[in-house]
């Protein structure tokens, strides 16, 4: 479903990702770990050009969604493949990143309604079948100011799926949470995974990496140092950095 | 009290002060949307343009641009097309008055629409939505309630800079009580001017208080 091939990714100077490969298939759920500033959310944000990557390719379904060399274009993609593609991924926000001048249903109905110009009533159907199912109908003509964050990201969690992507993305969606409302939210990651949603997940929670994680992907300085499933991870790490990494936050 | 003839001379100059007033700033509103789209773009072309405008526009007085447009535009389409192209003042006043608007509007815009988190470009993005549906649909609504403040300001200097007019020959509300009470040699009517001033810049004040408060709803 997703390929990266020898990507590459600096900022000016600063070399991020450096030959990252990578195959997602459909159904996998995988977590990606790493310390801070290690390239996971550059990793993700490389996926639905919201960063644009310096050498490799990427495949989205297949399909070349990106193909490039020292920063320049191999491969000329469209605008509107480009967008096209977008689709195909939903992307869930450390910060939510929820439009405050629309309420929650809005917010879940704006981008079917301008960029699927479906009809009205389906659109809005649907949206509130999303709303119930993160368990937030009741809050739909709220503005997200008024929700607290565990209830902005489930938003957002149905605002992305509202788009009916193939692939969900997140990047740590519950870093930004208080404690207390993590659950929530890795509540709705998990009816999300049992439903068979293919997902990349960057996170911290390495209880949801253990349970639901078919794969976990441990990644240091803009490298994928070790991957395997969650268990030999986490209890048999190969490699001296993932056993230092693990041992830091376990 | 004031003769009819006053009467009707203050109130046609009224009429020309709130007219270029309107279309300056209906105009100018969509003007200076279009060169902070520009000056915000990532296309240069556009970028440099857009730039260049503000520069010229927001840096020379307004006074000046309104000599260049009723002046000196004649006399160089005559040295340029060997016939002049001569503007009727209101034509001039409207012409002038929005270029200048805009030049500041833009400014306002742009420093709006930039203050919005980064966030929300990305999200739409992320969504599938292409930039010009991210910016009108999310970026700039949200903008707005931010420009309010400052475009109630910049119609209330619209308003009184207006009283430029009366240096390319027209009668606006300022000249014709300064007409009055040169003729007469009383200077209440100046009062009438100040009165007038003051009730057009209130109801604007109270109306763009009002339309904040609307707009404060998602807060
Ligand atoms: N737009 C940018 N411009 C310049 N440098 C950037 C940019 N985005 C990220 N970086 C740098 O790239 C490196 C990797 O960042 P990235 O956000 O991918 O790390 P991360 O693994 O997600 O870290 P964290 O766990 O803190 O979120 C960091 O050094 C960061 O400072
Ligand atoms: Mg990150």
């Amino acid at each position: 479903m997703i390929k990266l091939e020898h990507v590459y990714k600096s900022f000016g100077k600063l070399e991020v990702l450096k030959d990252i490969n990578l195959e997602v298939k459909q159904g996998e759920v995988v977590c990606v770990i790493g310390p801070s500033g290690s390239g996971k959310s550059t990793m993700l944000r490389c996926l639905n050009h919201l960063e644009r990557i310096t050498s490799g390719k990427v495949y989205i379904e297949n399909e070349i969604a990106d193909e490039r060399l020292n920063d320049k274009d191999v491969l000329k993609i469209s605008q509107e493949k480009v967008q096209q593609l977008c689709t195909e991924l939903g992307m869930v926000f450390q910060r939510f990143n929820l439009f405050p001048h629309l309420t929650v249903l809005e917010n879940v109905m704006i981008a079917p309604k301008i960029v699927r110009k479906q009809n009205q009533e389906e659109i809005k159907s649907i949206a509130l079948d999303l709303l119930d199912m993160v368990g937030l109908a009741d809050k739909k003509d709220e503005y997200p100011s008024r929700l607290s964050g565990g209830q902005q990201q489930r938003v957002a969690i149905a605002r992305a799926l509202a788009m009916r992507p193939k692939i969900m993305l997140f990047d740590e969606p519950t870093s930004a949470l208080d404690p207390e409302l993590v659950g929530e939210v890795l509540e709705v990651m998990k009816k999300l995974a049992h439903e068979g949603m293919t997902m990349i997940v960057v996170t911290h929670e390495m209880g949801f990496a253990k349970e639901v994680g078919t794969r976990v992907i441990f990644m240091d300085e803009g490298r994928i140092i070790e991957e395997g499933n969650p268990k030999d991870i986490f209890d048999n790490p190969k490699e001296d950095r993932t056993k230092s990494f693990l041992k830091k936050i376990l | 009290m004031l003769t009819e003839a006053q009467m009707m001379s203050i109130l046609n100059g009224t009429l020309l002060t709130v007219k270029i007033t309107i279309f300056a700033m209906i105009a100018g509103v969509l003007l200076g949307m279009i060169i902070a789209l520009g000056r915000i773009s990532k296309n240069k072309i556009l970028n440099a343009i857009s730039w260049f405008y503000v520069w010229v526009f927001r840096g020379t007085p307004l006074l000046l641009q309104l000599f260049v447009v009723y002046y000196a535009l004649p006399l160089l389409t005559l040295d340029l097309f060997g016939s002049p192209i001569k503007l009727p003042g209101l034509t001039a006043a409207y012409l002038a008055f929005t270029i200048n608007t805009a030049a500041y509007l833009a400014e306002v815009f742009r420093a709006g629409i930039q203050s919005i988190d980064k966030g929300q470009l990305e999200a739409g993005k992320a969504l599938g939505m292409s930039y010009n549906q991210t910016m009108f649909k999310i970026i700039i609504p949200q903008s707005i309630r931010r420009l309010i403040p400052p475009m109630g300001n910049e119609l209330i200097m619209l308003i009184k800079d207006t009283s430029l007019v009366a240096s390319i020959a027209m009668f606006d509300l300022l000249r014709s009580v300064n007409q009055m009470a040169n003729a007469t040699g009383k200077t209440h009517y100046f009062l009438y001017a100040a009165g007038i001033y003051l009730f057009f810049t209130t109801i604007i004040q109270y109306a763009f208080g009002k339309i904040e408060k609307k707009y404060a709803a998602y807060e």
